[in-house]
């Protein structure tokens, strides 16, 4: 393919703010699509405004809006309101993430938009959707961390729900509207029409339960923390070693069998207790304890690398230094750059989705001043 | 609600997926094209099939009460997928998977690198054979470097790629999400690249080879966490649930439990202290704003801590809302499911199930709304090689006694 991403050619028209929606457009970005962020007038995106900053400028900002235009318009202003629906007559997608019914108040619900553009794509993403009874409150990530169960079943036994150290809550939105979107990109190209969608954050946090529904109704139980530990894969779990912790995860049979022989320990392979999955998973605390036994007699790198040569799945509980300086992460442009005019060189995380043929540079331009792009645009326009 | 009345089939129908991936973060991916309309045919191994679905307890019930072959595990992430049993090692197997292959749109897969190169179904050689092909590889680690030829696990990543280094209480050892979340967003930033790749198909005629890997999405939704690092050269830590940049968005103790208070901003925390009854502490010059609250985090956290354990989270939460304070209870899993909202929103779904004690199965539903063009629920999560006759006698037009051949070759199940 040639040197352009695979959303080459499409136009997004961006309303959003602060992570869920910015993570969203940041994603098309990354795939090629011109992203052009609409801006309240003066203070922009909040985002701007939380720290930690850089000679004054976010951070916080700057890693989610690399690669994108900006023009300030106020929605409440007829002569930018025209300049806005040039804008749309010009768009693909239009992504918002205000509350529901503010579209509305603004004059841009999605009857006259749908009306007026008949193939524009109108996303929406929101703390709880467009409907249900609490489609009118403020949601943070954190409200639907611990709405949405995750936070019940983070942690350890014996500490409080646990919040992921991330916010999952947003950036799990994000990816779903970039589904959701470009779902509905291809389906405009056969029918030519346009597409309306919805997504919740707090939708967003049930469908990543996973498997816990499914204990919740087979079991009759309420999943609960289980700390570092698989709830149903066994050995599978931190451990600590003489100097440190590391992760095993043994997933099936045949590596539980090569675990052993590499710990010396044929004993755990042949003892009744662990002969399978189910068993171990059943007898965890006590399979843990041997298997702890043996390994705090050497440091964690004497482990890592004995198990790696045995293709034993394990790895270093890395702090975010040493995962961003990992051999790996280093050597799939993990970690790419843009040159602020202001702030200098920003490192960031760069871009997972790996095409062949795919430019995915190491050098990114740097996320927009405030209405750094508005004039350009307006003369496009 | 009952969700929008279907005027159009779902987004990604007529859409072929060979389905080659196994356990969590391939499934996911397919998943959620097969909820977007997509037609999964799920590849397993003869006899033992996807791994995940001996990964129990608990496993689905049967109507004694008994468990059934089918893991919890396992239901949550193969609904609208047909299961086809082949075996891959063998050339007859390989031959079989080209020529399904040859007539799919997408194939995805998550074998080690290299795996499926041995077997002559290789992105190189199909997308050579097709070149409209899109050809999906999730890996822990990718095609490329150093850790290439490395099987990676969720919790590999989640370890190795920092996440669990900021998750859990401050003085308490590194915690692993409570969900094999790693898996997951790889499996959605997989289906992202897919779709991408379908739309530029649709401009240029042309498919691509796509390299997943967990370990670079870990990275990615390091978000803001990693960025602080990156911009201070700070090793961010564990806080708990408290917010690096944000004061108070944390959990509180009510005189009856745990709750969340998340103030966003300064208009939330003024309207909070007015709430709470301490109008006061909104005025004084240490708090008006986030950075000032951030700054003096330990203060304010235990002025607010002092008054919201004098009342019950229900007080809190039920007056909080009412003047836009965003708070919740921490819900179990069980109260998730209980949850109004969650209900109105159609995020639990019930789809038939052979096996199961009532016929019936829960799963979670998809959050993908769409107005004109639904998601769809189709097909229950298969039971293994249940579809095997019925796509290469419908696929391949293979006859009964070629069917019979192959069951005794061992080489479908």
């Amino acid at each position: 393919m040639d040197e352009k991403g695979p959303l080459d050619g499409i136009t997004v028209v961006d309303l959003t703010r602060i992570l869920a929606g910015p993570y969203c457009t940041m994603v098309l970005a990354d795939l090629g699509a011109r992203v052009i962020k609409v801006e309240e007038p003066v203070k922009g995106d909040d985002a701007r405004h939380i720290g930690p900053f850089i000679k004054g400028k976010s951070a916080y900002f700057m890693s989610l809006n690399r690669d994108k235009e900006s023009i300030a318009l106020d929605l409440k202003n007829t002569e930018d309101k025209a300049v806005f629906e040039k804008l749309l007559g010009r768009a693909d997608v239009l992504v918002e993430n205000f509350r529901p019914s503010t579209m509305e108040k603004l004059g841009y619900g999605w009857e006259r938009l749908h009306a007026d553009y008949p193939r524009l794509i109108f996303a929406s993403a929101s703390g709880f959707g467009q409907t249900g009874p609490y489609k009118d409150r403020a949601a943070y990530d954190m409200v639907v961390q611990a709405m949405g169960g995750i936070m019940s079943l983070t942690g350890h036994p014996d500490t409080p729900p646990t919040r992921v150290g991330t916010s999952v809550g947003d950036i799990t939105a994000g990816l779903f509207t970039t589904i959701a979107i470009n779902a509905a990109l291809f389906q405009r190209h056969s029918t030519g029409i346009g597409a309306k969608i919805d997504v919740a954050m707090l939708d967003c946090q049930i469908a990543i339960l996973e498997n816990a529904i499914a204990r919740h109704v087979a079991s009759g139980e309420t999943p609960q923390p289980l700390g570092a530990r698989h709830p149903s894969i066994t050995p599978f779990d931190a451990f600590h070693a003489a100097d440190g912790y590391l992760v095993i995860a043994a997933g099936n049979d045949r590596l539980f069998e090569a675990l052993g022989l590499a710990l010396g320990r044929a004993d755990l392979v042949t003892n009744d207790l662990f002969t399978s999955n189910d068993l171990r998973t059943t007898h965890a605390p006590a399979l843990k304890d041997e298997i702890e036994m043996t390994l705090g007699e050497k440091k964690v790198s004497h482990w890592l690398e004995l198990f790696t040569a045995k293709g034993i799945p394990c790895g270093p509980i890395n702090t975010i230094n040493e995962a961003l300086a990992d051999p790996q992460i280093q050597a799939r442009n993990m970690v790419v750059e843009s040159k602020d005019t202001a702030a200098g060189t920003v490192r960031m995380a760069g871009n997972p989705i790996k095409i062949e043929g795919m430019p995915d540079p190491t050098r990114r331009n740097p996320a927009p001043d405030l209405d750094q792009d508005g004039k350009k645009i307006k003369n496009e326009l | 609600m009952t969700g929008p009345t279907p005027t159009k089939p779902a987004p990604l129908s007529g859409i072929r997926v060979f389905d080659m991936t196994r356990v969590l973060a391939g499934p996911t991916c397919t998943q959620i094209l097969g909820d977007l309309g997509a037609e999964i045919i799920k590849i397993e191994r003869p006899g033992r099939g996807d791994d995940s679905r001996g990964l129990g307890p608990p496993y689905l019930k049967d109507t004694e009460g008994k468990d059934s072959r089918e893991s919890a595990y396992f239901l949550a992430a193969n609904r609208n997928k047909r299961s086809l049993t082949l075996n891959l090692t063998s050339p007859e197997g390989q031959s079989i998977a080209r020529r399904l292959i040859a007539d799919s749109d997408v194939v995805v897969e998550n074998f080690r690198a290299g795996t499926l190169a041995r077997y002559g179904l290789g992105a190189e050689d199909m997308c050579k054979a097709n070149p409209r092909l899109i050809y999906c590889s999730v890996t822990g680690f990718g095609q490329t470097g150093p850790y290439a030829s490395r099987g990676g696990y969720d919790y590999l990543v989640q370890a190795m790629g920092g996440i669990m280094s900021v998750t859990g209480e401050p003085d308490g050892p590194p915690t692993k999400v409570g969900v094999g979340v790693s898996d997951i967003i790889t499996g959605m930033y997989a289906a992202i690249s897919i779709q991408a790749a379908l739309r530029h198909r649709d401009a240029t005629n042309e498919g691509q080879h796509i390299d997943m890997a967990l370990l670079d999405a870990q990275v990615s939704w390091l978000s803001y966490v990693g960025e602080n690092y990156l911009v201070s050269n700070e090793v961010p830590e564990r806080l708990g649930s408290h917010h690096p940049n944000i004061v108070p968005y944390q959990v509180f103790e009510a005189q009856d439990g745990l709750m969340v208070l998340a103030v966003g901003n300064d208009a939330q925390f003024k309207r909070f202290c007015t709430f709470a009854g301490i109008a006061e502490i909104a005025e004084d010059e240490r708090f008006t704003t986030n950075g000032g609250r951030v700054t003096n985090r330990e203060t304010i956290t235990s002025i607010l801590a002092d008054i919201i354990k004098t009342k019950p989270i229900n007080h809190w939460v039920d007056g909080l809302i009412g003047v836009n304070v965003p708070c919740s209870p921490i819900n179990t899993i069980d109260q998730v499911f209980a949850n109004p909202q969650v209900e109105a929103r159609e995020m639990k779904i019930e789809m038939e199930h052979p096996l199961a004690s009532n016929g019936k199965v829960d799963l979670i539903g998809s959050p993908i709304k769409l107005s004109a063009s639904p998601v769809s629920y189709r097909h229950p999560p298969p039971m293994l090689g249940q579809h095997t006759d019925e796509i290469l006698t419908k696929l391949l037009g293979l006859s009964e006694e070629q069917l019979k051949k192959l069951h005794d070759d061992g080489l479908i199940s």
